[in-house]
């Protein structure tokens, strides 16, 4: 049996789409336990009751945030599961379903698909994407698997599952200036990186926040390390993923 | 049935952009591009660009090597190497395959492997060879005798 842990609802469509997929999961029946998070019981610690209840596979029910929540909470202990709510592609993209419907099938076939996850030390889980954008070109320092280092101006660092680090750039250069004042024209210089390994030791000046979703998990500098294969996850029968 | 995903994929290549500056040795099993700095070796199992902006201080290796920048190193392309109108190489290269546009700067030294061998010697040259070796052979082997 399923154990199904939904995000606390931001409004009255999300409580329409719980009760929907109540009806749809009794439907197919595989509705299980389902809790619901709120201030005073966190994710983390309705996926830790779920497992001390003995449940082997917990559904996360809700957008990546809650998702890379719940990842952390039972990378290594349990299957996951996803029913995505108010997520981006990152989330339908990887269980190969976009609907709840779809969702409930991928749930009743139990395709099981193992992922890779990243650790942000000491205990920061990276399922799906996770950013730093600073307000203005910040400056990086990479350390990759011991042997490569970098030096980057960035406004927007994305580190991917498989460790796969992109830095994207852009900023004006020859700009003029009239009376010595206001900045005038100038070109716009677009830069991408592309970088990849198992360990990254990431520092960036100055201190800037690792988010999923817009929510801060962690603060640089970071260490940074890849583990393959770590996540069982429940997706779609016949996705190419 | 469980499957895995994301294994046996090395990444998607490396790509060095153009504000950044790289130290130590880059290595990757896919494509590398480099726009920006690097300092230290670059090594691929498939192909190495250079872009207009790059500049690379160390020895570079790969199978397709394309060069539009700057590269002060040796360079060792299993395939081919193509340097560009823009390109500038200075230092010892060696390519199966060639290509060097106009108004490309290349100073060091050029190897190609070749598959041709030293012409074979004749059955005349070879039988007169024989025979000379044959006869120092003798004079060497021959019991030094004195006359009485």
């Amino acid at each position: 049996m399923y154990y199904y842990i939904l995000e606390s609802p931001a409004s009255r469509a999300v409580r329409q789409s719980y009760q929907r997929l109540r009806d749809i999961l009794t439907s197919f029946g595989i509705a299980g336990e389902m809790v619901t998070s709120s201030p005073a019981r966190t994710p983390e610690e309705l996926a830790t009751m779920g497992l001390e209840k003995g449940y082997s596979t917990i559904v996360a029910v809700g957008g990546d945030h809650f998702a890379n929540q719940i990842a952390r909470s039972v990378i290594g202990q349990a299957v996951l599961g996803v029913v995505p709510i108010n997520a981006s592609r990152l989330v339908t993209d990887l269980i190969g379903v976009n609907s709840l419907r779809g969702a409930a099938e991928a749930l009743k076939q139990r395709r099981l698909s193992e992922v890779s996850t990243v650790v942000a030390e000491p205990d920061t889980v990276i399922f799906l994407e996770a950013v730093i954008q600073p307000a203005r070109l910040a400056k990086v320092n990479l350390i990759i698997d011991n042997k490569l280092r970098a030096y980057a101006y960035f406004n927007k660092l994305t580190v991917d599952r498989a460790l796969n680090l992109t830095l994207e750039s852009s900023h004006i250069v020859e700009q003029r200036r009239i009376l010595g004042l206001f900045p005038v024209g100038g070109n716009v210089v677009k830069s991408e990186s592309h970088f990849h390994g198992r360990s990254v030791r990431l520092s960036t000046d100055p201190e800037l926040n690792l988010t999923v979703a817009g929510t801060a998990i962690a603060r640089t500098p970071l260490q940074l390390k890849l583990i393959p294969s770590s996540l069982k996850v429940i997706t779609r029968r016949g996705t190419l993923v | 049935m469980v499957k895995v995903i994301g294994e046996g994929n090395n990444g998607p290549g490396t790509t060095v952009g153009v504000n950044v500056a790289l130290s130590g040795t880059l290595k990757d099993q896919n494509d590398i591009a480099v726009y920006g700095m690097v300092e230290g070796e670059v090594i691929s199992d498939k192909a190495v660009v250079i872009g207009q902006s790059a500049q690379v201080k160390g020895p570079i290796r790969g199978q397709v090597v394309t060069v539009s920048g700057v590269v002060r190193g040796s360079i060792d392309a299993g395939e081919k190497l193509e340097i560009l109108e823009t390109g500038k190489v200075f230092g010892s290269i060696d390519a199966k395959d060639l290509v060097v546009h106009s108004g490309a700067t290349l100073v060091g030294k050029c190897s190609m492997p070749t598959s041709e061998e030293e012409p074979a010697a004749t059955e005349e040259e070879k039988s007169g060879q024989d025979k000379e070796e044959k006869s120092e052979e003798e004079e060497i082997l021959q019991p030094e005798v004195e006359e009485v």
